[in-house]
């Protein structure tokens, strides 16, 4: 047993909450289901509703029962590839935190009813998958992989949304059972179905958008594990037959389902055969082997349906056992690729028999749950006709020679040097699943009750179909016996077909979707360089467009408005001098601060303007606003002048001495004209046209007395006006928290 | 007397204009201050009375300056100080942690740190 160090806590834990969680979902199965309905936005029609059904219990259970296993294979796990990379232990709570947190939104996905929640759900996985994938985060290559996982499926997610917004705008509801018993063929639901189509089919990695799932790889084993087995990818699948009433609607959705799936199997088959890195084995036929479930889905029939759903239990039970193997093999120094690594069965008897089990299971070998879905695959071929049962025994004889291959490589033959013993921390729940698939090929009662309420959930009609043995020469039987028969021909004429299939592999490097990911990626990465060296190339000719767009906004405004701008030039009286005199400095210190070079002087010629802009307010009939100016006025003064002292002169000097280039002088002064004609035409238009009634005023001077104050405009703004006097002194706090801290450290040396 | 404002106005707005579009950051912001002052002027210029201070106890018969547009253009001088001081701070700073307070040169840098980053981490 593993010692139970600090990084097991979190793993036990992990592991005790989903045996929770399954034992719970379990009671709610057998109980006959439950269901939850809180509204949560009800002006929005958001409910938070979840319930239990045959399917949400099927890959709930999944979820949880292979995170259990999951969990407590991490336990022993996790703390040696911690410990091999030089991270501290503590890592583990991080990695069963994003574990837990898949869980959970897995979980959440399976029972949610309504759209939005599923998308939320569905969207959270995303997130999740992102920090498990990218858990080994100092290497490049995980965060590259992690990123691209969560680029196809998130951007995939959206086609969920818009599907959820169209339903909704066509049925007028956001509850999933609603919307579909409601349904009807038409453009709206067939655009929906394809949608719906593409989020599940990038989630469950199909070809073409398959290409995330093997670079995902190089995430930790259990994350590998989990996700590609009970989890992420199931989650593809499942959401496909959550919605298959709507993709039986959208008219030929359903062949093209057929298409890809089959175009999976062989895309995944064929290059599962050529790779000898394990993990990138089991990657490979994980995209082969959903696309039975997707192909099934897209046969749309009850048995069809039925046989998925089996499909999906059989293959996450025993595909899990096989990841959990390659991480217990390679532990153990076994190696991590097939050609340097063999004979394991006598250093691992355990391992061999658990895992050779689970994949006896996924070829479909007799007494293994492996049968029942092979033969549930083989019947709903059958249905359809004779060309798509030779697809299906070509399909799971390629299964067959994979999987061999790979049991084979790492258990037969000669054993390298340095291959030790399997922890029996990881060994043991490899041979619980190993069981689990033997259990169920022979007690197959209780996983086929489950499929049907599954493949009942997805069809929307039973199956009667029981999967059991029979000793006969029914067709079924002859298929498997054909699969042995192919499976062993491919496996034995090896060097006849392996050129081909490494051709294919490149090929596929070559010119497939992943090639054109990178490229679309690195095109968006020039575009977004490309904008942000234009923005941060010259913050000028960003203002620059900024006032001559506002200027062409106001000709039009003035032009649209003639009959308004009525221009009266006003009447200067004999008080008004002093004013008029003051509003001339201003002019004339406005107009100088354009020419001074010496920062100290352009300083003092601004202080200049803002007295006399002071004294222009005194004479305004203003005393309050006059005095705050000269306050604000002497305050900026003094800091100017206090920063220019913490400047050594010879910076002063070197930047008085920077000039520009006549040209760009001569553009600035013409923007600079511009802009003050506009304004100028602009104020004389609005200052000519007042509105004539002065309540609001008259108002506040004779409320004053009435709010024990002299002075009206003290008392508007602590009084009348107090909130925007608040929100002001906001703004100042805010500016003087920010100057303290731009100011405190560091000074030019 | 409604023509003089518009003119002070406009001058305030096209040297503040005129000083934004400079390269070096203070006078950038002295722009700043420049066109605040004109929305500020602007405000005060649209009082709809001038007359004498609206501070009890009123001179009966006189006529009253409109306190509104006061109480405004107080908010806005206090606010504008307050953006004022932030922005020598930044541009202070700035010339502390760069060398510079121009902005084509700080452009440059940035530009250069951006690529040897860029180098750094070759995408995809």
């Amino acid at each position: 047993m593993p010692r139970l160090s600090h990084a097991a806590v979190p793993a036990l834990g992990a592991t005790a909450l989903a045996v929770a969680s399954f034992v719970a979902l379990l009671a709610i199965h057998l109980g006959g289901g439950g269901a939850v309905d809180l509204p949560w936005a009800p002006t929005l029609d958001l409910r938070l509703s979840f319930a239990v059904d045959g399917l949400g219990a099927l890959y709930g259970m999944l979820a949880t029962g292979i995170g259990a296993v999951v969990f407590a294979y991490a336990a022993g796990y996790l703390p040696s590839h911690l410990a091999h990379q030089g991270r501290p232990a503590r890592e583990a709570w991080r990695f069963h935190g994003a574990m837990v947190l898949f869980m959970a939104a897995m979980v959440g996905l399976v029972t949610a009813r309504d759209l939005l929640l599923i998308f939320l759900f569905w969207d959270l996985t995303a997130v999740a998958s992102y920090l498990l994938i990218a858990f080994d985060r100092h290497e490049r290559e995980s965060r590259v992989a992690a990123l691209m996982a969560l680029l196809v499926t998130g951007i995939t997610a959206i086609a969920l949304l818009i599907a959820a917004l169209v339903l909704h705008a066509r049925y007028g509801s956001f509850q999933l059972p609603e919307v579909l018993s409601a349904l009807q063929p038409g453009p709206a639901t067939t655009l929906a179905g394809a949608l719906v189509a593409v989020a599940g089919l990038a989630k469950c990695a199909q070809a073409p958008l398959h290409f995330w799932l093997p670079r995902a790889m190089t995430a930790p084993t259990p994350v590998s594990a989990y996700l590609h087995s009970a989890a992420m990818v199931a989650a593809g699948v499942f959401l496909l037959g959550r919605f298959h009433p709507l993709l039986q609607a959208s008219g030929p959705l359903l062949d093209v389902l057929l298409g890809i799936g089959l175009l999976s199997i062989a895309v995944g088959g064929v290059l599962a055969l050529t790779r000898d890195n394990f993990k990138q084995l089991l990657a490979y036929s994980t995209i082969s082997q959903y696309g039975y479930v997707v192909a099934m889905l897209g046969l749309g029939s009850a048995r069809a349906a039925l046989a998925a759903s089996f499909y999906v239990i059989a293959h996450a039970i025993a595909k899990c056992a096989l990841f959990l193997t390659a991480g217990a093999v390679t532990q153990a120094g076994g190696g991590k690729r097939l050609s340097d690594s063999g004979g394991m069965a006598r250093a691992a008897p355990a391992l061999a028999v658990g895992s050779g089990l689970a994949a006896a299971g996924l070829t479909g070998l007799p007494l293994t749950i492996g049968f029942f879905a092979d033969e549930l695959f083989f019947a709903a071929a059958l249905q359809r006709g004779p060309g798509m049962a030779l697809a299906a025994v070509g399909a799971a004889a390629l299964t067959l020679a994979y999987i061999a291959r790979f049991w084979g490589a790492i258990f037969l033959g000669p054993r390298p040097a340095g291959a030790g013993r399997a922890s029996p921390a990881l060994t043991v729940p490899v041979v619980v699943l190993g069981g689990l698939v033997a259990v169920g090929g022979v007690w197959v009662q209780p996983f086929a009750e489950l499929a049907r309420e599954a493949g009942t959930a997805t069809f929307g009609a039973p199956d009667a179909f029981k999967p059991a043995y029979h000793l006969d020469l029914r067709a079924e039987n002859l298929m498997a016996l054909g699969t042995y028969a192919l499976g062993g021909l491919i496996v034995a004429t090896r060097v006849l077909w392996a050129p081909v299939a490494a051709g294919v592999a490149r090929l596929g490097d070559a010119i497939g979707p992943q090639r054109i990911y990178e490229v679309s990626l690195r095109g968006l990465n020039s575009l977004s360089d490309a904008v942000h060296d234009f923005e941060v190339r010259d913050l000028r000719a960003r203002v620059r467009p900024i006032l001559v767009l506002a200027a062409v906004l106001v000709a039009l405004g003035i032009l649209a408005t003639p009959s308004t701008a009525t221009f009266t030039v006003g009447t200067i009286g004999t008080t008004d001098l002093p004013l008029a005199l003051a509003l001339a400095v201003v002019i004339g210190a406005a107009l100088a601060c354009t020419v001074p070079r010496e920062h100290l002087t352009l300083v003092l010629v601004l202080s200049t303007l803002g007295f006399s802009l002071a004294v222009s307010y005194a004479f305004f009939g203003a005393p309050d606003v006059a005095l705050v100016a000269v306050l604000v006025e002497t305050t900026i003064t003094l800091l100017f002048f206090g920063i220019f002292s913490l400047v050594p002169e010879r910076v002063l000097r070197r930047e008085a001495r920077a000039r520009e280039s006549r040209r760009r002088q001569r553009i600035n002064a013409g923007i600079g004209v511009g802009a003050g004609a506009f304004a100028f035409l602009v104020v004389w238009a609005a200052l000519s046209t007042p509105t004539p009634e002065q309540v609001v005023a008259a108002e506040h001077v004779r409320l004053t007395p009435q709010a024990h104050g002299q002075d009206v405009v003290t008392v508007i703004l602590a009084d009348f006006r107090g909130l925007d006097t608040l929100v002001e002194i906001t703004v100042v706090f805010v500016a003087v928290v920010g100057i303290a801290t731009l100011l405190r450290r560091g000074r030019l040396a | 007397m409604t023509l003089l404002f518009a003119l002070s106005v406009g001058v305030l707005f096209g040297s503040g204009a005129y000083l934004i579009l400079k390269a070096d950051l203070l006078r950038i912001t002295v722009g700043i201050v420049l066109v605040s002052n004109a929305a500020n002027l602007t405000l005060m210029s649209s009082a709809l009375t001038r007359g004498q201070a609206p501070t009890y106890p009123l001179a009966p018969g006189v006529q009253v300056s409109d306190p509104l547009v006061q109480a405004m253009t107080l908010t806005a001088l206090v606010i504008g100080f307050a953006v004022t001081a932030l922005l020598v701070s930044v541009a202070f700073r700035v010339r502390t942690s760069s060398g510079s307070v121009d902005i084509d040169e700080l452009s440059r840098r940035e530009q250069e740190t951006e690529r040897e980053l860029e180098r750094e981490d070759v995408s995809v």
